[in-house]
């Protein structure tokens, strides 16, 4: 569904990553892990479509991404949940969660797919007229998932949803992750947290550096010695 | 010690030019709020079109209500045109600070050659009617002006807060990348902003012309009045320069009974500089 | 360089000054009057308002206090002119030091802020001559002041007393261009928090520069009003003089010396042009359309490459001078890390409208080790940097720097006592040469002169290795060169504490390589290292002790190998498993 191949990608004057290649097939969940300044954010963005390729090529459904043109993506069929939430935080909630689905097709089933986004996280309810710059940490995770998912995305796009969360709201939001995954919507995760991550994940890559340099079944991963020499630089 | 009754119809005067005041910083305050630019050419296209209708209406006998309508499609053409040119060319925000001022000074220059720089008023059949309301005059042009500032707040208001328009400006004002991965169409929607602000402007301009007597050098002590509107009434604000214009009209009313009139520039420039000084930011 | 400069200036000046006797033509001597009058005026503002990026749209508030003062000293109160003409350039340089002093306080009044508030200035000054008496309303007649002799005729006094001034203000800018205040100031026009960090006293140096230019002003108003002999507030205050400063400097080029006079030249030129034709109007529409052409397309105006080209010859100049009497002489001591304590925070805290950044940090730095600071993202390591280097002030706790208490001190306060840093993302002045970026540094945080900081620089990029790059511009550079740029100008500071923000970020392995060799020879020269990194293979190289931060508070700290295996350590790096 998603096929990433040999993309190469810069951030500002520098290279941030080198002939990365990955897949997500459709309803998998795939997760992306390594050292901070590894690439991951480098990397999610350029699938959203915010940071052009300088190389490689990125497909998906078959489509060539790499012409299209940033406000697209999304009618394309991928929604991004951004490092630190970036919610539109002068807004109410309800208001982000219109905005995510703004595009017509998504607006067409915006009452149904709100329903649905408040059934997941059922607290949201009562924040529902909030502004949302004012609600904790796990909850603006929330919203900035319920708002990607207004979008009635094909491909869902994490990038490190536990960051700065307390772990007991980090263990309920991958439960989230997990069933939004298990209606058949593809998700790739990119995550500090290895072990939540491989926890969930069917499928999981090691970025280092701007390169993969591991990738494999989830529970195999975490004990492998890639793992451990790239976050901890131990050599086990 | 003056009467009540000249205190109370200055007050009103004011209410009703702060009105105005409004009008205009509306259109200043949004592009300045969701574009990020100050638009100093915004004051010459509020008098291009101000001479533009007392040309219409002196020349051609066609009512000033008419050009209420026709002027704001003309102006939003005009405005949109003017922000693809500064994408085209990424000025940088300080650099556009500088276009627009030269745009200013052209259209300041070619009022002048074309209308000279004499005092030309709008006469109309509008312009001696007034309502009495408790023995105080309500003169027609600018009790219109206020009710046209208070309609198009209002409008601008339902649109920012309810359409999913409106939240759209919102949001890529807050966040340009964000939006636009959500589908919002940033580059378009700017160039419709930008349009609309100087429609406003085209708007604010017919009403200026119904009030006043026009002379192009005026177009610089409105300057000072309208920056310190919407630095009080916050930028990108619905109601802000409205309400900001009605206290900073009634201010000067009140002060322009105590001392001489020629002082009155002087209350808005004070207000702009302290508020620049004590609250620089995004109010 | 400059000498040059000084000379030709003079030179011209001489030159110009003898044309009264020789019998030029009424017309031109009053046309040159304008353009050395308008030359003033752009010069003085663009000495100030060009270099340091404070483009103020009030000059002609300064130009009218020197008008007004000699209306109403020599007008009103009949004084003699000379003495008055010295007051009118005090009062204005007085009134401008005034509104620097309030405006510079407030930190986010830049750029477009400052054109409003000046302006407003502007206009308020102009409505307070109106309504006073100091004009009142019909304007100071002053054709009953004696006119100085100087030159065989009155129009030639005029002449020759404003080419005099002009000559002043050219000296003064070539001065200024030139010197540690003009390079402070345009460090302040490309990033001025940096500048701030970087040593340079932000306040201070806007304050001389504003008052220079405003000084100069106000004298070309005085001598102006006498000239006119009759002087009217609308005249005096229009936005005629704004305008036209703005204009004349952006045409010819703000980062030149002489590129206001240049464009004072072209614009009187045009305007005269027109005026002679009867259509003052249609000049004023030109010019409108000039300076949005100028904006459009030579943003830099005519001389901007000009200015570039000089500051790269200035440098390799001072290159080829210091590579013949350099001798590099290797630090013999070879510094190893020590038992005694150079940095220590006690309790120090940082919060950010509510969200505690870092929370009650009690940290040692040895003098003489390398501390890797590690942490996940979020954990408090960026703002521990930006706290000890005076970025912003903490919340509660102390920072203890050589057994002094620093933790009031101001930014550049704390590079006078030795601690730097670098940027994770590097910041360097973009329009100054590679060479002049370590000079400034150097010589504000080591309270050096400019050419005393010249070897301490060359020095620098020794050690680096950019020797070769002295006269190029940071953007010539690639990252890893940008980051050693980085790197020479934290050394030219000749910092007891250098601190290291992620400087490995994005750089190939051999470029990874080259820089922990060239870190670990920093610290072997006598500098103590604090750096935050994720590349853990470099970390592990150069670490003699890590500490680890998570969600802002100290989890571990001890010996890279031990503290990388603690388990509570792990933990924050990897994530709990979920029983």
């Amino acid at each position: 569904m998603l096929e990433i191949k040999n993309i190469q990608v810069a951030y500002g004057p520098a290279t941030a990553l080198w002939d990365v290649s990955l897949s997500v097939q459709p309803a998998e969940l795939v997760c992306v892990v390594g050292p901070n300044a590894a690439g991951k954010t480098t990397l999610i963005n350029a699938i959203a479509g915010l940071n052009p390729l300088v190389g490689g090529t990125m497909h998906f459904n078959g489509q060539d991404m790499a012409k299209l043109p940033a406000h697209q993506f999304c009618d394309a069929g991928i929604a991004l949940v951004p490092e630190s939430r970036r919610l539109f935080v002068e807004m109410s909630v309800l208001e982000n969660l219109e905005l995510g689905s703004y595009i017509a097709r998504a607006k067409a089933q915006r009452a149904q797919t709100l329903e649905m986004v408040l059934e997941l996280f059922p607290i949201l309810k009562e924040k529902i007229n909030q502004v949302s710059g004012a609600l904790s940490g796990g909850q603006q995770q929330m919203v900035a998932i319920g708002r990607a998912l207004m979008a009635k995305p094909k491909l869902l796009l994490l990038d490190e949803p536990s960051l700065g969360l307390a772990p007991s709201i980090v263990i309920d939001m991958f439960a989230a992750i997990k069933k939004v995954n298990q209606e058949g919507i593809s998700v790739l995760l990119v995550e500090q947290n290895v072990s939540m991550a491989l926890e969930i994940a069917s499928r999981g890559y090691v970025l280092e550096e701007g390169r993969v340099v591991a990738e494999g079944v989830a529970n195999e991963l975490l004990n492998s010695p890639q793992i451990q020499k790239a976050y901890l630089g131990i050599h086990s | 010690m003056p009467s009540l009754n000249l205190l109370i119809q200055s007050a009103v005067s004011g209410v009703l030019l702060g009105g105005l005041y409004g009008l205009i910083g509306l259109g200043l305050g949004l592009s300045w709020g969701f574009l990020g630019q100050i638009n100093l050419s915004h004051f010459a296209f509020v008098f291009l079109s101000a001479y533009l209708s007392f040309e219409l209406v002196t020349k051609l006998g066609i009512d000033p209500l008419i050009c209420l309508v026709i002027f704001p499609p003309i102006f939003f053409i005009i405005g949109v045109a003017l922000h693809w040119l500064i994408r085209r060319f990424q000025i940088t925000p300080f650099n556009s600070l500088l276009l627009t001022f030269g745009l200013t000074v052209i259209v300041e220059a070619f009022i002048q050659w074309i209308w000279t720089a004499d005092f030309v008023k709008l006469q109309t059949s509008y312009g001696d009617k007034k309502a009495e309301v408790f023995g105080i005059y309500l003169p027609f042009a600018e009790t219109m002006g206020f009710l046209i500032a208070i309609l198009v707040a209002v409008m601008v208001h339902v649109v920012m807060k309810y359409t999913d328009l409106g939240k759209a400006v919102r949001a890529i004002a807050q966040d340009p990348k964000m939006a636009t991965a959500f589908g919002i169409p940033q580059k378009r929607i700017s160039l419709g902003i930008a349009g609309v602000c100087t429609a406003l402007a085209g708007l604010a301009g017919v009403c200026l012309a119904m009030i006043y007597t026009l002379n192009p050098s005026q177009m610089y002590t409105w300057i000072g009045v309208v920056f310190a509107v919407v630095m009080l009434g916050g930028l990108g604000s619905s109601f802000g320069p409205l309400i900001a214009g009605i206290v900073i009209g009634v201010s000067e009313a009140i002060t322009m009974v105590f001392i001489n009139p020629s002082w009155a520039p002087i209350v808005s420039f004070s207000l702009l500089i302290a508020l620049l000084l004590f609250r620089p930011g995004k109010l | 360089m400059k000498q040059s400069s000084y000379g030709l200036v003079v030179l011209a000046g001489a030159l110009f000054a003898m044309l009264p006797w020789l019998n030029m033509p009424a017309f031109w001597q009053s046309f040159l009057y304008i353009v050395f009058y308008w030359g003033v005026l752009a010069v003085s503002w663009n000495l100030f308002s060009g270099v340091s990026g404070y483009f103020s749209f009030g000059h002609g508030a300064f130009f009218g206090i020197g008008m007004y003062t000699v209306a109403y000293f020599c007008g009103h109160l009949e004084m003699p002119f000379l003495p008055i003409l010295i007051l009118a350039g005090f009062l204005a340089g007085l009134f401008g030091l005034g509104i620097g002093a309030l405006v510079f306080r407030v930190h986010n009044v830049r750029g477009e802020l400052f054109a409003l508030l000046t302006l407003a200035v502007t206009f308020v000054i102009a409505t307070v001559v109106l309504n006073t008496p100091i004009d009142g309303g019909p304007g100071v007649y002053l054709n009953s002041v004696v006119i100085p002799k100087f030159g065989p005729n009155i129009a030639a006094t005029f002449y020759l007393m404003m080419l005099a001034l002009l000559i002043v203000t050219m000296l003064a800018a070539i001065w200024i261009y030139s010197s540690k205040l003009g390079l402070g100031l345009s460090a302040i026009h490309d990033d001025e928090d940096a500048a701030e960090v970087m040593g340079v006293p932000t306040y201070r140096s806007k304050l001389v520069g504003l008052f220079i230019s405003t000084y100069l002003a106000g004298m070309a108003g005085a001598i102006q009003a006498l000239f006119v002999s009759y002087v009217t507030a609308p005249e005096t205050f229009s936005i005629t003089v704004p305008l036209f400063v703005v204009l004349m400097s952006v045409l010819g080029g703000t980062r030149h010396w002489a590129g206001p006079l240049l464009g004072a030249i072209v614009i009187t030129g045009i305007q005269y042009f027109f005026t002679v034709g009867d259509s003052a109007l249609m000049g004023k529409m030109i010019l409108g359309l000039i300076l949005i052409a100028v904006i459009l397309f030579i943003p830099n105006g005519l001389l901007g490459n000009f200015a570039r080209l000089r500051a790269k010859k200035n440098s390799q100049k001072i290159v080829e001078t210091l590579k013949n009497i350099y001798i590099h002489s290797p630090n013999k001591e070879v510094q190893k890390p020590t038992s005694h304590v150079l940095l220590q925070t006690h309790g120090l805290s940082k919060s950010f409208s509510g969200v505690k950044a870092l929370q009650n940090l009690d940290l040692e730095i040895y003098q003489g080790e390398i501390l890797g600071l590690l942490g996940p993202n979020g954990s408090g390591k960026s703002t521990f940097i930006n706290l000890i280097s005076g970025h912003f002030a903490a919340t509660s706790g102390q920072k203890i720097f050589q057994a002094k208490d620093i933790t009031r001190l101001s930014a550049h306060e704390i590079a006078a006592q030795g601690i730097t840093r670098t940027y994770q993302t590097p910041r360097p002045f973009n329009e100054l040469t590679v060479l002049d970026n370590i000079r400034l540094v150097a010589s504000y945080a080591g309270n050096t002169s400019l050419d005393e900081a010249s070897e301490l620089a060359y020095a620098a990029l020794m050690q680096v290795g950019l020797e070769n790059k002295a006269d190029a511009l940071p953007s010539d550079l690639n990252l890893h060169q940008r980051k050693f740029l980085e790197f020479a100008r934290a050394l030219a500071a000749k910092p007891k504490l250098l601190m290291l923000d992620e400087v490995l970020s994005g750089l190939t392995p051999s470029e990874i390589q080259s820089s922990v060799e060239l870190i670990q020879k920093i610290r072997s020269q006598g500098t103590t290292i604090l750096f935050v990194e994720h590349v853990m293979s470099a970390v592990m190289a150069l670490a003699d002790r890590i500490a680890v931060l998570n969600h802002g508070q100290l989890i571990a700290k001890g010996l890279p190998t031990e503290v990388m295996r603690n388990p509570e350590v792990m933990a924050a790096y990897l994530g709990k498993k979920v029983e």
